[in-house]
Formats: structure tokens, sequence, C-alpha cells
């Protein structure tokens, strides 16, 4: 009936799907969710596994029957409010003024945590928790200030009760400070995200990309790029501003010919005339890997070679907004360590099209060099094309959906498949590699 | 669950963007009017994961616009609708701030009942427990290892380390809890409240005002084409289309097709229907390709526009 290779596509297609399904693709059936026991166990170990779906709506009172119970335990699962056991609740005010302006630092005297951002909306006067280590700066008075995003965040998981100032709801001051503070209204999710979103360039996708990432365990700050407007002084970078419009290749230039011209020099086996004799001129030819390097005219894009660009000479949203640092990565915040991840966030409602090349080869070109290291990359030359030189993950919003996509500049003219022994031999290494992978 | 909210509901437009937070215009729009959405928020209850995820619900444009076409919803500036924090009347407020008070005393009363309720059951287990492993020595004693005896009493002591832990745990806390915490008895918990509407005013009124129908893109006919004909939309560009339709609620059904929209008189490249129909082969659903007939400077409005889509479903045959 099918004919050979769509079975092959079937084939791997139901394998694919058994081998890494992921969870938040489809729409999860909340029944499952009945079976935590939330308000009481907070430490939740494991997901329940998803439940089975029917093909299609029959009249039947069975099907109508389960249908309304996943919507009622959706409709459970939603309405959870978001509650604070006064012994650990978190306050914090929100400022929409942002933080006051930082005093003239007197010279001579260190300035403590006088870089709070000027984005920064929502001041915690008492820090306690975990949340701190990662999020928010300091001020000189010990306040911590949190920025849009992270203020959000952290009342959208319950973990922050975020107050309007009395400056705007007004309200008896009525002499002490913590009496204020009893008779602030604490502000809805819908209030806050109203306040928040939208200030200081935080759109609701990279909101979304923020707290999805910071969900499961990253810890993400800022990247230079944030600001759409801001630019790079123009003087300064109009070198790699002509640049990037031609990739160099190995052997252009000036440099490229003259370095040819020794390589000829001081190859007394050369004999090249590839005008008029044979592709690799004439001579004795005693070894394969000569024959090859002779053989290999086709110039190819070095991406080592390529300038390196300041961050901020890039357009948006094809810019690093959010360095992103795995969980395993020791985390201080007044010295952030590079990150292992930089990300940029495309809405595709804005953007409707895929990066052009030069769009994408700036945004590569403002990742810093990442060549492939360690043991298993100087073994498997796979993994060192699939790492790349540089490296940037594009995240994707599609109507609150994130896709997270890797971009990578590669280098095949790298890997000299004539010379060594990491060559792939045939099928078979790559199928050992794969399973090696899953 | 099965009450009607005030209609219209209002959506919020916070920053470009449609949004949802009152939980019952949620299930409402999904039970009746065939609207899922997308949920961005953080579930309070398990926050470190991707998979179930909470309030607010964002819309697509589509969905907001064939809502208030319908006059079930109306788009409410939120940011406007929140200067009303500037104006809210100091009794409102004193009243507000006196029920979130008391919604915290009664989460307290209903999370301390609760856990009074476990403690009890595991008490009670442990004493079953405590009673079954005395009778079954007992017998043990008494009829010398009769090999019934044994057989009921082995899983019950494989078992007993596990609940006396438990047990042991629960009833640690509980005099750690009880040494400290008789205040929190009467101390309510802090709500963060999910939406604001108390202490606003519902912005829903008469004389209120609402922001235009939401800008669509040119694929909205046939959106609302197959809205209508019962189908659920979601955003489909993560499988490779505009929209994924599924024949009924997505919680209970798996989607039949991709959906791509053309303009009418739009050239179109082979390859795109080839690699539409091969995609969606490959993962057991239909291509779906269709649009309006009409442009949309040939009609008056884009309504016009739905009654004229055309559909054709592309599928891989194997021959």
């Amino acid at each position: 009936m099918a004919d050979a290779d769509e079975d092959a596509v079937r084939g791997t297609t139901v394998e694919a799907t058994q081998i890494e399904v992921d969870l938040s693709d489809e729409t999860q059936d909340f029944r499952l969710l009945n079976h935590l026991n939330f308000l009481t166990d907070t430490s939740s170990s494991s997901l329940p596994r998803r439940g089975e779906k029917d093909f299609e709506p029959n009249p039947t009172e069975f099907q109508a029957d389960v249908l309304s119970a996943s919507r009622q335990a959706m409709h459970n699962a939603l309405a959870h409010p978001r509650l604070h056991n006064p012994k650990t609740q978190v306050i914090a005010i929100y400022a929409p003024e942002g933080p006051p302006p930082a005093p003239a630092v007197t010279p001579g005297q260190p300035s403590r945590g006088a870089s709070v951002s000027p984005d920064a909306c929502v001041y915690v006067p008492s820090p306690k928790g975990q949340y701190f280590k990662s999020m928010g700066q300091a001020d000189r008075k010990g306040v911590i200030w949190l920025l849009p995003e992270e203020a959000l965040y952290l009342l959208e998981r319950g973990s922050l009760d975020i107050r309007w100032p009395t400056s705007i709801t007004g309200g008896t001051t009525v002499g002490e400070g913590s009496e204020e503070e009893e008779l602030s209204i604490p502000m809805s999710l819908q209030a806050a995200y109203t306040c928040l979103i939208g200030r200081g360039g935080l759109t609701l996708e990279r909101f979304t990309v923020f707290s999805s990432l910071k969900r499961i365990g990253y810890a993400i700050s800022r990247a230079p790029g944030w600001d759409d407007s801001t630019e790079v002084d123009d003087s300064v970078d109009e070198h790699s501003r002509d640049s990037y419009t031609q990739p160099l290749k190995r052997g252009a230039g000036l440099a490229g010919i003259l370095g040819s011209i020794f390589n000829w020099i001081n190859d007394p086996k050369s004999t090249s005339s590839m005008a008029a004799g044979p592709v690799i001129g004439y001579g004795i030819h005693r070894n394969y890997a000569d024959i090859y390097k002779k053989l290999a005219l086709i110039p190819w894009y070095d991406p080592t070679l390529a300038p390196t660009r300041n961050t901020l000479n890039t357009s948006a949203p094809f810019r690093v907004i959010f360095y992103v640092y795995k969980p395993s990565t020791p985390i201080k915040k007044s010295a952030l360590p590079p990150p292992d991840f930089r990300i940029a966030v495309i809405n595709t409602r804005e953007q409707t099209t895929a990066p052009t090349l030069p769009e994408l080869s700036a945004l590569l070109e403002s990742t810093p060099l990442d060549p492939p290291r360690g043991e298993k990359m100087e073994r498997q030359m796979y993994m060192r094309l699939r790492h790349g030189y540089r490296n940037v993950i594009l995240a994707v919003v599609d109507q609150g959906v994130t896709s997270f996509l890797r971009v990578a500049d590669v280098a095949f003219g790298k890997e000299r498949l004539f010379e060594g022994s990491s060559a792939p031999t045939g099928p078979k290494k790559g199928g050992n590699f794969r399973k090696k992978k899953r | 669950m099965e009450s009607t909210p005030t209609l219209p509901i209002p959506i919020s437009y916070v920053s470009g963007r449609y949004l949802l937070f009152s939980i019952d215009a949620v299930t409402y729009l999904r039970r009746e009017h065939n609207i899922c959405g997308v949920l961005i928020g953080t579930l309070p209850q398990i926050p470190q994961q991707n998979v179930f995820l909470g309030l607010p619900l964002e819309l697509m444009p589509e969905e907001a616009r064939v809502l208030v076409d319908k006059d079930v919803a109306c788009i409410v500036d939120e940011a406007r609708a929140h200067d009303g924090m500037r104006s809210l009347l100091e009794e409102d407020r004193r009243q507000y701030l006196r029920d979130l008070e008391s919604q915290g005393q009664l989460a307290t009363r209903m999370l301390s009942d609760r856990k009074d309720q476990q403690r009890e059951q595991s008490l009670k287990e442990i004493d079953e427990k405590k009673a079954k492993g005395l009778a079954a020595k007992a017998a043990k004693a008494a009829a010398d290892a009769q090999a019934a005896a044994s057989s009921t009493s082995a899983p019950t002591e494989k078992e007993e380390p596990n609940s006396v832990f438990a047990g042991e745990d629960e009833s640690s806390s509980l005099s750690r809890t009880t040494g400290t915490s008789t205040p929190a008895h009467h101390q309510a918990m802090g709500v963060t409240p999910t939406t604001s509407y108390p202490p606003l005013p519902h912005p829903v009124s008469p004389s209120a005002q609402y922001l235009p129908k939401p800008e669509v893109p040119l694929s909205y006919p046939l959106f609302a084409h197959l809205h209508s004909r019962g189908y659920f939309l979601s955003p489909g560009l993560r499988f490779g289309c505009q929209y994924v339709a599924y024949p009924g609620d997505p919680l209970r059904f798996h989607s039949h097709f991709v959906v791509v929209s053309a303009e009418w008189d739009q050239e179109m490249n082979l390859m795109d229907i080839v690699n539409g129909g091969r995609l969606g082969t490959g993962v057991k659903k239909g291509f779906l390709l269709g649009g309006p007939q009409k442009r949309r400077d040939e009609v008056e409005s884009e309504a016009d526009r739905i009654e004229t889509v055309r559909t054709f479903s592309i599928e891989w045959a194997g021959m």
C-alpha cells in the first residue's frame, strides 16, 4: 500500500514521539492534577502522565462526563488562590516612579549597591527567602529593587505580596510605617500585569520567555541589548559595520594572496598551474593528504575569522536580550559570570519572516567565539559540527506558545575528512552515536 | 461551574495583548464559545514546571475579535481602568481589605482543618497498625506459626516502617507547630487576588468606553469560518502551520488539521503544498488550506469575507 520510504518516515515519527514526548506540546488534562494534594504537600514529587485522548466527539454521555470532569479539574486548578503564610510572607511595594536617583558618588568612597537599574519599579523593604540570591539589586540602604519581570514572576508563583503605594491608593498614613503597611492594598495578578508589562521594554513575549525559563530553574539577567533603541556609537564601530556584509573567505584579500605566495615558495612539491595543467599540478605526489589538500579549491567560511561585533550593533528583534545561566552555574549578582546561553526573543506577529542572512550573521557575530571543546567534542565530529563556533538561542513566541531554536555557526571547512581517524567510516558509526545520545 | 458570567466579558488589553484573568470567564468561553487561548502564567501550587500553566490566559487577536463580533466580550484598556485605584473611596478600600482579611482567615482555617484531619488519620493508621501487629504476634505465639497468619503479617510489617516514619514526621511537625503557631491560627493568610474587580468597579457598564475591535491578520476569515463550524483553534507555528484545528475541546481530543490560510488570488509555491501535505500526513492530520474569495478592498467589512471562505484538505495518498 504505502511505499517504502513513507513507511520509514512513519516508523521514525512513531519512534521519535515515543522517545521524546514534550509534555508542554499538548494541552494537558488537568484531571491529573487532582491526584496531587497541593495545599498540604507543596513538594509534589513528579508530574502525572498524560491521559488518553479521543479521536473526535461523539454524542455519548460517557464522553460528555469525562470532558466535563476534565474541565472541572482545570477550573479547580486555575482557581487555586495565592496565599502567603504570615510567617514567610515577603511584602514588596510598587514604585511607579522607579528607584530614587542615586546620589552623586563621593570620590574615594566605594558606593555600595549604587547600581539599581532605572527600570526597577518594585522594592522589598525587608527581603528574606531564597529568591533574592539571583534576583533584585540592593540599593545603598539595603532595600532590594526588583525589575518588573522579576517582581511579576515572584507574584505569579505566589512568593511575593506586592502592595499598591499609598501615594496612589491614598489612605490614612497613621504615623508609624508598620501601620501604613497594614493598610496598603495588595496588588492583584491583573493589576501586576497591567502595571509591569510594558514597563522599561518588557513585552509579554519577553516575560513569557523569562518566566518559562525561571520556572525550570535557570537564572536570567538582562543583556545589554535589552533596550531596542540603544545603539552603539557609529564612529567606534565603523569597521565591523562594513565588514559583516561579506563573510570572510579563506584565501580572500591581500593577506590571503600573500599567504598563498609564501605557501607556494615554501612548498617544493607544488608546481601548480591551475589554469592550464591538471588541478593538482604536476609533480610527485606521495600521499593522499597532499592531494586532497590541493583539491580543496572551494572557498569556505571560517567562523573563527568573522569579526566580533558589539552586541548593541544588531537590530531588534535579532539581538541578544537575555543572559541565561544553568542552575549549576554559581551566580553572584554583583559580578555575573559569562552566560551559558544567550537568548533573543521574537514575536511571530511582529516578525513574520525568517531572519535574513545579514540579520542572523550580525546576531551571531555579537556573541563571543565559543569553539567546540572537551573530550567528547574531540572525538566526535558530528558533535563539533552541531556545537559550532558561535551560538545563540532564538525564543520564538507565537501567541503564548514558545519554541526555542539554537542557531550555531558551523565550520564544515574546518573538518578535514581526509585527515585523521575521527572521520566517520560509514553509517554504522553514525548509528552508534545516535544510540549513545538517547 | 455552569454559571454564566455577566456579558459582555471584559477582555484585558495589556500593552498590546489580549488577556483574561477571571477563571469564570475562561471556563465559560471554553465551554460555550470554543475559545481556549493559551495559558501563560505560573500555577502557584506547582510553580516549578512548564507542563501545567495557569492564569492569565492569552487570546489571539483573532479570538478576541470573534468574541467581540459576537457581542460576547468587549476590550477594556486595563491601564486606564487601573487609574481608578487613585480614586478609591476610603470606605470601599476598608471594605475590600476586610474582605481580603476574611478570605485569608478562611484559608487559614481550611488549611489547619486539613492538617488536623491528616494528623488524625495518620494517628489512626498507626494505632491500627500497632493493634494489627500485636494481634498478629499474639496469634503467632498462640497458634505457633500458622501459615495464614504469617502470610498476612508479612506485608503489614513491610509497610510499617514507612507509615511509622510518616506518622512521626507528622506528629513531630505537629508538636513543633502547636508550640509556635497557635497565634497563626488567628492570624490570617495574606491573599494575592487574581483580578482587580473589586476593588475597582466592574469595567462593563452602559457608560463605559471600550477599545475598538482588535486588528486581525489576513488569515482571520479562515479562523472565523472554522470557529463557526465548531472547531477549537490554537496557534500553530510550533507545528508548522498557522492554526491547529481540534474537532472538540483540546483537553480531550487530538487535532485533525494543520491550517494554513492564503488569499484567493495569491500565488503559491507548489513546494509549500507538498510540504504541508507531507507534514500533515506525517503527524496523522489533514493539511487544510483555505481562504476568502474576496480581497479586503473588495468588501465593506471583514465579516463579508468570512462568508466567502473555501477550504481544501490535502492528504498524501499512498498509491
